[in-house]
């Protein structure tokens, strides 16, 4: 039950992650492989502000996403934006680029070695059957919270309406008088938005370090597959999934804990091509 | 495809090059090619960057510029040089790169060198070259062990002065049942395999050893099990390293594992590891420690001028880079030449004292050099006075116990 | 209304349409009608803009089409009937009709595509793809409505539909025709064609081969039948 918990906590960052990669992708057909650099660039930020400026954990919980955010908008109308009508593998080189980039950025400035950043909540709750660190339950509870108006803004709004079409099927959205591009830029920016937010939360509980980001998104690379490209619904639940089998598999089969997220891919791909909650014409 | 393909071109033209050009020279120059030429590989953008890193580079700089002052004319090179490499933690860039360090470079002998693999990697190069290496940065006790070779040599650590440091004491002292995690590649399993011996030979018991995902950021699975499990263990011996230690140790914390008994032993920590996390994270851990900058004033001279270069304190992988390079420039004073052969047999069974080394003695057996070793305990954050200063030195575990007797060593040249 | 002069596309090197030229008056339902690769639904693509590689003018109540991107022919009046129906699965069926914003004086309200569509009214909630083929046909047609487009390029609305739903079909177009809107259609089925329209053009290989009004479609039905392979 403990591990069940544990497993959701780290499925909190999972699906922070997925749901912003899910979005960017659907919306924007692209794969962003520096969206594990922009987690950094949050649980940096966090730590930034906290030694230069003295911003208190809580408040750079808010900023930081949005400064993110902004820096998204800006990234996506210099230079994502071209990617539009290129073949994929620019796609790679450029969001690959980018991940280098930052991340030698951050390393030249702060070297490699993890910076230290206080927990703000060290309790320890009581959840009855076990306690566990106020601090953890704070961050399983946000990411869920997160999660929750993301799916409320996106099922029950019109901008959530224009979302999903245009994340369907863009250029049929087109064909029904809305301007696709004109959303393109929120939604990248609050993709990475969502990213920056997964790395304030991690930065009391996980090393900050400029590659913190590099291990953890191929992880999330797998639950978006496994919960369906472009499907924001898959990409969370597969992320909690993803996070109680990894807990699980340490605790039972440790040796093969982590390849058990990409053996669970590979069977859910045979089983289902187009992941858990794809669909098959988005394959095309 | 095509760009391998130069690069061997470019190293087989160098070969050639070498062969006809530089090559040991006419019959009685001492030093070949008229200077001496260091060589540092490590790793200086990855996990150990900081740790070792370009501040080697520095820390050898400063021994050659010390050992310039000491013998001013009488040096026996005028012209001594640092040479620097990125192996990337990789065996076959280390590989790659020793080669052409040796070769093309024309270093007399490669320092550092962390990560195991890439460790025996070079290994295998200076024997075959017959070029000097004194290993500092990599942990493995094979370097002095069943892959030993006359021109390799390992200062410094090993997992066995770790194990027999931390996981001795700790146990003497009273906390006898462990628990250990350990990193599931090539140094955690020898690390595991150290502390476990050194345990039971200490009278204690390991409960439980459990490998874990490296690299790994979610240590709760290892860490909830730990006061649970009966009997429960006294204490959590971990073997991770460098980024997947600090997010163990910051886990650690937040289960609050000390308030239920269970105490935390480090296997391998650096001084950066503590500045990382800050003190607060770490207080009352122990750990045995090579070196350490504040245990003495002329640490702290040494130190004050490393900082000056580097912004940062030495870890004790730096000090001991300038022990390497100092030892070996003395080797080649002694002998008149640096003729590795004739280097070799001036090293072995050297005893010395420097900055780095107290009772330090290079084993002719297995080129083990041996030096005192320290139980450290990290400080509360009210004991500390200064940016660096973390540790406070509780115990000296003199230079012949410290590392593996010659009696259990398999080593033959 | 809808104007085309010599329209040429290309899907690569391979050309689809040769100098088309053929025009659409207000209030005019109007079908294409041509074997399958004749170039009917690349020239349907070409107006609605979802086909970019073309030259010649494109022009509708004047203003040159191929210059403007997609959403703004949309909002200029035309209404998309994509051959599979379009319909979004991520979309309630409510919500694929509410969609698309009112381009149009008359748009239909969402009570009276209800009132026509009572199929719709009960299934409001399902997603848009979980309704049977015929549903999701009224669906695309009522979705053009509620949006008041003027000009209606539907591509087949027809196909694969019982002959009841064909004529429900019909009626819809019939109905809509007295309301003023001008439709655009392509049509396999010569028998419903004449029933809903007023001219015919036939496509061949690219070009437009004739331009037939609906007595000359009845008296070379035979004819037009075995050429279009029915």
């Amino acid at each position: 039950m403990q591990q069940v918990f544990n497993g959701l906590v780290s499925g909190s960052f999972y699906a922070l992650l997925a749901l912003g990669l899910a979005v960017i992708f659907g919306m924007l057909g692209v794969v962003n492989f520096a969206h594990g650099a922009f987690y950094m660039l949050g649980a940096f930020g966090a730590y930034i502000l906290l030694t230069e400026a003295g911003v208190n954990f809580w408040l750079a919980l808010v900023l930081v996403p949005l400064a993110l955010g902004l820096f998204g908008v800006i990234l996506e109308r210099l230079l994502i934006r071209r990617l539009a009508d290129l073949d994929p593998l620019y796609n790679f080189l450029l969001t690959f680029g980018l991940t280098l980039i930052l991340q030698d950025l951050l390393k030249r400035e702060y070297g490699v070695q993890s910076q230290p950043y206080p927990p703000p909540i060290s309790a320890t709750l009581d959840l009855g059957l076990f306690e566990y660190p106020a601090y953890q339950v704070f961050v399983l509870g946000c990411s869920i919270v997160v999660c929750l108006a993301v799916w409320f803004v996106l099922s029950r709004t019109r901008v959530g309406m224009i979302v999903r079409a245009a994340t369907e099927r863009p250029e049929l959205t087109r064909a029904f008088g809305i301007d696709v591009g004109r959303w393109v830029t929120p939604v990248f920016g609050f993709g990475v938005a969502l990213a920056g937010l997964a790395g304030v939360l991690a930065a009391p509980m996980r090393a900050v370090n400029p590659l913190m980001g590099a291990d953890l998104i191929i992880t999330v690379f797998a639950v978006v597959v496994i919960g369906g490209l472009g499907s924001t619904f898959g990409s969370v639940l597969a992320g909690f999934l993803i996070g109680v089998v990894g807990s699980l598999g340490n605790l039972y089969v440790p040796a093969l804990s982590q390849t058990l997220v990409f053996i669970l891919m590979a069977a859910v791909l045979l089983w289902r091509p187009a992941g858990l909650f794809g669909r098959e014409e988005a394959l095309t | 495809m095509g760009v391998s393909r130069t690069a061997a071109l470019a190293a087989g033209i160098a070969v050639v090059a070498a062969g006809c050009g530089g090559g040991p020279g006419g019959g009685d120059e001492k030093i070949s090619n008229g200077k001496i030429t260091l060589a540092v590989l490590n790793d200086q953008s990855g996990v150990y960057a900081d740790l070792s890193g370009k501040n080697s580079v520095t820390a050898v700089t400063m021994a050659i510029e010390d050992f310039k002052a000491e013998h001013g004319d009488k040096a026996v090179a005028k012209e001594i040089d640092v040479v620097t490499a990125d192996h990337q933690n990789k065996p076959d860039v280390a590989n790659s790169k020793a080669q052409e360090l040796y070769d093309r470079q024309q270093a007399d002998i490669i320092l550092d060198v962390p990560t195991s693999s890439a460790a025996l990697a070079v290994a295998g190069q200076a024997k075959a070259k017959k070029k000097l290496y004194i290993n500092v940065g990599a942990a493995t006790t094979e370097l002095t062990g069943a892959q030993c070779n006359k021109y390799t040599f390992h200062w410094a650590y090993d997992t066995y002065m770790l194990a027999n440091g931390t996981g001795t004491t700790v146990t003497a002292e009273g906390a006898k049942d462990w628990y250990i995690v350990y990193p599931d590649y090539a140094f955690g399993q020898d690390m595991e395999k150290s502390f476990t011996a050194a345990i039971s030979k200490a009278g204690g018991k390991v409960l439980a050893k459990d490998p874990t995902p490296f690299p790994n950021d979610n240590f709760s699975t290892f860490l909830l099990k730990a006061p649970g499990m009966n009997p429960k263990p006294a204490v959590l011996g971990t073997m991770q390293a460098g980024g997947d230690l600090v997010n163990l140790v910051k886990q650690y914390n937040e289960f609050k594992l000390r308030d239920k008994g269970v105490d935390l032993a480090v296997g391998l920590m650096f001084i950066t590891d503590i500045h990382s996390l800050g003190v607060a994270a770490f207080e009352g851990t122990k750990f045995t420690d090579a070196w350490y900058w504040n245990e003495s004033p002329e640490n702290r001279a040494w130190a004050d001028k490393f900082k000056q270069r580097t912004g940062a304190r030495p870890t004790f992988a730096h000090a001991a880079n300038y022990s390497a390079a100092m030892q070996y420039l003395q080797a080649v004073q002694r002998a008149g030449t640096d003729d590795s052969d004739a280097v070799v047999k001036t090293l072995e069974n050297h005893a010395f004292e420097d900055v780095f080394a107290k009772n330090g003695k290079v084993r002719a057996e297995d080129h083990r050099m041996i030096h005192d070793v320290y139980l450290a305990q990290v400080k509360a954050k009210s004991e500390v006075t200064e940016e660096w200063d973390y540790e406070k030195i509780i115990k000296t575990i003199p230079a012949a116990e410290a590392f593996k007797p010659l009696a259990e060593n398999t080593c033959k040249f | 209304m809808l104007r085309i002069d010599r329209l040429s596309a290309w899907y690569g090197e391979a050309q689809a349409l040769r100098e088309v030229s053929l025009a659409v008056e207000p209030g005019e339902v109007v079908t294409l009608v041509g074997r399958n690769g004749a170039g009917k639904t690349t020239l349907l693509r070409c107006v609605m803009g979802l086909h970019k590689q073309l030259t010649g003018t494109v022009e509708f109540e004047g203003a040159a089409l191929p210059a403007l991107p997609v959403h703004r022919r949309a909002r200029l009046g035309l209404g998309w009937v994509q051959d599979d129906r379009g319909i979004f699965a991520s979309l309630s069926v409510e919500e694929n009709l509410l969609l698309p914003p009112v381009v149009g004086p008359d748009p239909w309200s969402l009570k009276r595509v209800y009132e026509a569509f009572p199929r719709l009214a009960e299934r409001r909630r399902f997603p848009g793809t979980k309704l049977s083929g015929g549903e999701q046909q009224m669906l695309a047609m009522a979705r053009v409505l509620r949006m008041g487009s003027r000009l209606l390029l539907c591509d087949e609305p027809t196909e694969g539909l019982s002959p009841l739903l064909v004529q429900q079909i019909g009626d819809i177009l019939r109905e809509i025709k007295t309301q003023g809107v001008t439709v655009l259609l392509i049509e396999q089925n010569v028998h419903f064609a004449v029933t809903v329209a007023d001219r015919h053009y036939l496509l061949a290989e690219g070009r437009v081969v004739e331009s037939l009004d609906n007595a000359q479609v009845r008296a070379r039905e035979h004819e037009l039948l075995e050429y279009l392979g029915i």
